[in-house]
């Protein structure tokens, strides 16, 4: 994994608030990506740990607290899906808060995933790993918000800018609505990039931050957003594997009858919430929230999902 | 104006990344040097850009909005298409070859 380099004072700090909490601790190591959210790696004696902080002032709408992605992170252990083992939860750790959860070895970055001879179980096991993931029954978890299509053009309003793909594609999302499956807790941001992958597969799914309760096909579209095959195009499931395998996986281990042209609407759907989701990552840069060209440049490359949003509706014969 | 970030704003980002985050970095004295350069011709980049009018977008705005009042027809995929393409030719050029 990458680390970015850090004051020498930061890490001081961080590695005494930590040690009031866990111990003796090694020096805490400030890993790269991500944001809205700080991930330091430390060992306390044999134990291989990652502590997840709140960045500096950082707001954003729909999405969990730590305290809450942590409680879900909890839940999903408990119910055997394969997460880091949750540790703790520090209200306050060095002025913000955190928690502190296993860490895994294995890639996350999506872009190696892709170009290295993936175990063939995979594309089951993510199905496998959702199905039980949207069996969590949304009592343990009451906070969760349940969230509607109808609040991606409020967020597109947000944004205020003119995007006629991102229209026409809310436009079909609205016109041609499958009948709605009972909501289920769903991951939010269910795909490659976001689950640590070994030789063996699955080893943990991550970025619980987005959950909610949603359709539970909105989760398994998710994962075939052409954003998420990192460059390997004709393998839908994120440049891993078919989709079909994934889907019938999915309904057996479910007991759902999903077909084929849901996935089609959900994949439509993903594309176009991954397009308001890079104008609003613009705009935290732009209101000056957290100034980053990363995040900048994502309100240009948007068009990129606008134009796999057109492909997608020209196969629907718009 | 509609593409957001627009030039100058993005020199404005670049800017600021140099300054913050890779300046401090440098100790090499010729790598500096030659980067505190660089970082000043990104600033007239950044002023010329000050001089230019903003992009004219009643167009794509009048789109957008019929399109959002249900006003969609057989020839609105094809227009909206040529916005995108016109778009990633600046963005993303590459990208488009992805769809040949």
């Amino acid at each position: 994994m990458t680390t970015v380099a850090t004051a020498g004072d930061d890490r001081t700090e961080m590695r005494e608030a930590l040690e009031a909490v866990l111990g003796e601790i090694t020096d805490p190591v400030l890993l790269a990506g991500g944001a809205s959210k700080e991930a330091w790696a430390v060992d306390a004696g044999d134990e291989r740990l990652l502590v997840r902080r709140a960045a500096v002032g950082v707001i954003h709408r729909h999405t969990l607290t730590l305290q809450h992605e942590f409680e879900v992170l909890t839940a999903a252990y408990e119910a055997g899906i394969k997460v880091p083992r949750p540790i703790l939860y520090i209200e306050e750790l060095d002025g913000r808060e955190a928690f502190v959860m296993e860490r895994l070895d294995g890639e996350t970055i999506g872009r190696r995933i892709v170009r290295t001879n993936v175990s063939a179980e995979l594309p089951l096991q993510m199905a496998e790993q959702l199905a039980r993931i949207h069996a969590i029954l949304h009592e343990r978890l009451p906070f969760l918000q349940e969230a509607s299509l109808d609040r991606l053009a409020e967020e597109l309003d947000d944004v205020g800018e003119p995007h006629p793909a991102v229209e026409l594609g809310l436009w079909w999302l609205r016109e041609n609505r499958p009948p709605p499956r009972d909501p289920v807790v769903s991951h939010g941001d269910y795909r490659i990039g976001n689950i640590v992958v070994d030789e063996s597969g699955l080893v943990g799914i991550l970025d619980w931050e987005f959950a909610h309760v949603d359709d539970p096909v909105r989760d398994l579209g998710f994962g075939l957003v052409r954003a998420w095959r990192f460059g390997v195009d004709d393998k839908r499931l994120g440049g891993i594997g078919a989709a079909e395998p994934y889907l019938e996986r999915y309904n057996e281990r479910t007991g759902f009858d999903v077909r084929p042209e849901e996935l089609d609407y959900w994949e439509l759907a993903g594309n176009v919430a991954w397009a308001i989701g890079c104008l609003t990552q613009a705009q935290r840069h732009l209101r000056g929230q957290d100034r980053s060209v990363e995040l900048a440049v994502l309100g240009r490359l948007g068009a990129e999902v606008e134009l796999e949003i057109c492909h997608l509706l020209e196969s629907a014969g718009v | 104006m509609s593409e957001r970030p627009t030039a100058q704003e993005l020199a404005e980002a670049i800017l600021e990344f140099f300054g913050a985050e890779i300046l401090p970095t440098l100790t090499d004295p010729r790598l500096r040097f030659r980067t505190l350069v660089a970082m000043n011709a990104l600033g007239i980049v950044y002023r010329e850009l000050d001089a230019l009018p903003p992009e004219d977008d009643t167009e794509r705005r009048a789109l957008a909005a019929r399109i959002r009042g249900g006003d969609v027809d057989g020839a609105t995929l094809a227009r909206v298409r040529a916005d995108v393409e016109a778009r990633l030719r600046i963005a993303s050029p590459h990208y488009l070859e992805r769809y040949e």
